[in-house]
């Protein structure tokens, strides 16, 4: 007769390696857009000093944290801190990969149950901006296009041109 | 709308489907309060890989569980009631059941364990199921029987029925869904298609449950050409899982469940699955609907057809059309599949004096009669209007 | 019907339906080996005698466990105040006859006294219940919110003015009752809103971005029973199969848009009412046409097959393809235009129709800005097929405080 056998969940370094790698390249991009745009930059003004927010996977992570202290957007590393004002927790690392490869946005995944959102809504919902415009930024516009509701036709190409090259160094510079 | 008597439904079944479903689960089962689910399957009931797919699903989750892959053709209480033992001893707190026969298991397990039956093979179909049970999840496999989500399980003989049965959660994963078997693919659609038709047709109307039979009977007629054809098409097969869950939740408590239970009396003898059984009386039950009554067919014809032919078809003659297209539905697809959809139960090989006991069981209920007659002419496949006469 | 990549959809509330499904209640109880219900509900409710048919029906209940106490907006306080009285008399089930307001009020005395919690707070969000609560009886007393199967509730604590969302599955009541006798004597401009509150719930689960096959199914029933009985309902208030189809369809809403979620329409109505004491149902009634209108180009298939569960075979016949979603669109402003003469012009259609207690305009034109700004903070946004920015807020805003149609070449399109 078959029996029970006991087993311990299996690993997925590589996910984890691509997906923590996405997470610490958008937490410094958060923090190069909130100096190079000035619709990123006035969503970041309207928020309270001290505003933290992370996004990572659950149970464990990987994660990405970013706060504003003193007026000045910073990554602030890949660590929890005890309190923070929004947390977007993807339910698990294959939904996380599924995001930080854009096979799915950010928008798409929230209305997929892919994501649970702590935290008060209006700061939520910043985030959820902050998150679209550099997407745009960050992503040729066929992948855009289907990450965002709406690509935003509307900029001109200075600034789509401009932000992209300054957000892509300063991410890559830490700046 | 006329409500007369008291109308009521309840599907307690959360429903999870699409891509990397199964991955969900550690999230899932932490929000029903379990951290180390035991995963009961069967190697002859799922399709291969299915197993190797859900433990990888939970990779990365820190989560330690178990795994029991023996559950077989013998549905032995004396199974369960190790199972039982090993739940107790090493504190599984939730139980994961792949595919059809794996879930009427888990559901007699369920209630050996939080019951604290003293042992298992105490459980009798009148064991009284009047208090939630512990959490359990069913992962919903190609060639699903669709009661995996029902209030029943059927165990052994017998068959045990409470809202409590039913699993907290159903998903529905492409990678489950998919397999090389049309046989059981077409089987498990037209068991679906069976149990939401009639469901859908059940009087009084119930629109809570036809919520479900009509997404049901839709994706089914959309999805099971494609899927029998094509088994291993990921968009086609997940859609007939997904109405296999629901069938099972539009099952109906009394009401009209003449296909069901015919499917049930004679897929017991082993002479082919639920569906093909169903699937072959369905012609002669809904013709029996048609001249004994007690059946809306008319309100079948809207999930049958499409809203232009439906919207075109006059009242009077919406009856009419509902039949023709599921018959015309069914013996299609009884006509590719051949051997593996027989249209009688004389070709299943079934023996003459096994069908007098089938009968006799048949007839015990209070639409008895009906059946019997319905089983009568599945037995040689005379056209029932010829017969009618 | 459409298979998304990725969907989820739950209900798992025991539903009762019928003109007598109160006298259920001591048996469903019974069932849940509860024995000791304590009845909230609001003075509005009790005065209008519907808890003395509740308590007749379900039997001898003590009248000290029965409590009016809950104030139209849901407070924090109240709920601690009805916690206390549930534990000091050991009672073991809560029955919430009333509103959205006596529905929430009742989850959030049941998270206390569920998980002997001395700070609602902690359980506040999603996801921070791990296990089923005390039975609760879910018993509206409007064909509306749907509130009896929804699994969130909002509790106000109004010293620190702050609003605790609360999310999880186990805050679906156990048991919904949709008896006709609770909305008998509901007056016709109340029915018409809270009706028309259903049907932006059904309507709009249709073509939000969470919609999927269960959902979509729960919501053409629904839009097909709402329509057909809403006009009943009003013209003949003591209907009893209207009434009774009303609750059913206000139901199957519920469980259509809890699990599609809601969009444009409820966002700004959302802010409409924070921003000028507008009654809910009323800012979905006039907000609905333009929801359908914003989102028509990317929901256009949608929206057209709302038509046949709306207006029936013939109706839908008649209209070619290419303009049913407009057909769609015309019918719900003629149903409002009906509501509207049918309550004496007190259901309005447009913003500026609308007026606050002492007869004056309750939206003037100049807080329109403030609504399109509030909305951006509402988070029914995310769920809406097209972008919303508040510039859109305020197109939309502007056309539903004049009453006229969309200009929808100026919506920008994604």
């Amino acid at each position: 007769m078959a029996r029970v056998r006991e087993i311990s969940s299996g690993r997925k370094p590589l996910k984890r390696a691509y997906v923590a790698m996405f997470l610490w390249f958008t937490g410094r991009a958060i923090q190069a857009a909130a100096k190079a745009d000035n619709q990123v930059k006035s969503e970041f003004e309207a928020l309270p000093e001290n505003f933290t927010f992370s996004l990572g996977c659950l149970p464990d992570g990987p994660w990405m944290v970013v706060g504003k202290k003193n007026g000045v957007v910073k990554y602030l590393g890949g660590k929890l801190p005890e309190k923070q004002h929004v947390r977007l927790a993807i339910k698990n690392l294959d939904a996380g990969f599924l995001i930080l490869s854009f096979q799915e946005s950010t928008a798409l995944a929230t209305t997929r149950n892919r994501l649970v959102t702590d935290g008060e809504v209006p700061y939520a919902l910043a985030v959820i901006r902050i998150l679209d415009i550099v997407e745009v930024y960050l992503l040729p516009k066929i992948i855009a296009s289907l990450a965002v509701k709406r690509y935003p036709k509307h900029w001109s190409v200075a600034r789509k041109l401009k932000g992209r090259i300054a957000i892509y160094t300063r991410a890559l510079l830490g700046l | 709308m006329k409500v007369e008597s008291l109308l009521s439904f309840t599907c307690p079944v959360k429903m999870n489907s699409g891509n990397k479903v199964l991955e969900g689960l550690p999230f899932e089962l932490a929000g029903l309060n379990a951290a180390k689910p035991l995963i009961l399957a069967s190697p002859n009931d799922t399709p291969p890989k299915a197993i190797k797919i859900l433990l990888s699903a939970f990779g990365d989750s820190k989560m330690t569980f178990g795994l029991f892959d023996g559950i077989d053709e013998a549905e032995d209480l004396g199974t369960i009631e190790y199972l039982k033992n090993i739940c107790q001893k090493d504190r599984y707190d939730a139980l994961i059941a792949l595919g059809g026969r794996a879930a009427d298991a888990a559901k007699v397990l369920n209630m050996t364990v939080s019951y604290k039956l003293p042992d298992a093979r105490l459980l009798t179909a009148e064991t009284t199921i009047n208090k939630p049970l512990g959490p359990l999840v069913v992962a919903i496999t190609a060639g699903a029987t669709g009661l995996e989500t029902s209030s029943l399980a059927h165990f052994g003989n017998r068959v045990y029925r409470s809202e409590y049965l039913a699993p907290s959660l159903a998903v529905i994963d492409p990678r489950l869904a998919v397999s090389q078997d049309a046989a059981a693919m077409a089987c498990s659609g037209l068991a679906a298609f069976a149990r939401a038709v009639e469901a859908h047709g059940a009087v009084p109307e119930n629109p809570f449950r036809r919520a479900y039979s009509f997404a049901a009977i839709r994706f089914i007629l959309e999805n099971l050409p494609a899927a029998v054809s094509n088994p291993g098409n990921r968009k086609a097969a997940l859609a007939v899982a997904n109405a296999a869950a629901m069938s099972g939740c539009a099952l109906a408590d009394g009401g009209n469940t003449g296909l069901h239970k015919i499917g049930q009396a004679f897929s017991g003898t082993g002479r082919g699955p639920a569906g093909m059984i169903m699937a072959m009386a369905l012609p002669y039950m809904l013709n029996d609907y048609k001249v004994n009554g007690g059946f809306d067919l008319a309100a079948l014809l809207h999930p049958l057809a499409d809203d232009d032919t439906f919207a075109k078809t006059p009242e009077s003659e919406r009856a009419d059309a509902a039949t023709d297209i599921a018959n015309r539905f069914v013996s299609g697809l009884q006509k590719t599949a051949g051997k593996a959809l027989p249209r009688t139960l004389k070709e299943t090989g079934l023996p003459g004096y096994l069908l007098e006991d089938l009968l006799e069981t048949l007839d015990a209920g209070p639409d008895g009669a009906r059946l019997c007659s319905v089983a009568r002419r599945m037995w040689d496949g005379v056209s029932p209007d010829a017969k009618k006469g | 019907m459409l298979l998304p990549d990725y969907y989820e959809f739950c209900c798992r509330v025991k539903l009762i339906a019928g003109h007598d499904a109160l006298e259920k209640i001591p048996e469903l109880l019974a069932a849940k080996g509860a024995r000791k219900p304590l009845i909230i509900t609001d003075k509005g409710v009790a005065g209008a005698g519907l808890v003395d048919i509740v308590s007749r029906a379900a039997g001898k209940l003590d009248p000290n466990l029965v409590n009016d106490s809950v104030p139209p907006d849901s407070d924090l306080k109240v709920v601690h105040e009805l916690a206390k009285l549930y534990q000091e008399n050991a009672c073991d089930a809560l029955i919430a006859v009333g509103g959205g307001s006596v529905m929430d009020t009742a989850k959030g005395v049941n998270i206390v006294v569920s998980e002997n919690a001395t700070d609602l707070m902690a359980f506040s969000g999603v996801g921070a219940l791990k296990r089923p609560l005390k039975p609760l009886v879910a018993v509206p007393t409007t064909a509306g919110t749907g509130s009896e199967v929804t699994q969130v509730a909002v509790i106000k604590d109004h010293d620190k003015h702050l609003k605790m969302a609360f999310g999880s599955y186990f805050l679906l009541p156990d048991i919904a009752i949709l008896d006709s006798r609770m909305t008998l004597t509901m007056p016709p401009f109340i029915t018409a809103m809270t009706g028309m509150d259903a049907m932006s719930h059904a309507v709009e689960a249709c073509y939000c971005l969470q919609k999927n096959p269960l959902s979509d199914a729960h919501a053409l029933a629904a839009v097909s029973l709402l329509y057909a009985y809403l006009p009943q309902a009003v013209n003949n208030p003591s209907d009893r199969d209207a009434r009774l189809s009303m609750a059913i369809g206000a139901c199957l809403a519920g469980m259509a848009f809890s699990n599609s979620m809601v969009g444009l329409v409820h966002n700004l109505g959302h802010a409409t009412g924070s921003v000028c004491g507008v009654p809910h149902g009323l800012c979905m009634a006039i907000l609905l046409p333009y929801g359908l209108e914003y989102n028509l180009h990317k929901r256009e298939e949608a929206i057209a097959g709302l038509l046949l569960s709306m207006a029936g075979p013939h109706i839908y016949k008649e209209t070619p393809e290419e303009q049913r979603a407009q057909k769609v669109i015309s019918l719900i402003r003629k149903l409002n235009d009906d509501l509207h003469a049918k309550t004496g012009g007190r259901h309005a259609r447009s913003l500026s129709e609308v007026k606050d207690r002492d007869g004056k305009p309750a939206v003037p034109r100049e807080a329109l800005p403030q609504i399109a700004q509030a909305a951006l903070l509402d988070g029914a946004s995310v769920y809406n097929p097209e972008e919303t920015d508040y510039e859109d807020n305020l197109m939309v805003l502007e056309a539903a405080w004049e009453g006229k149609p969309l200009d929808r070449a100026k919506v920008k399109k994604g």
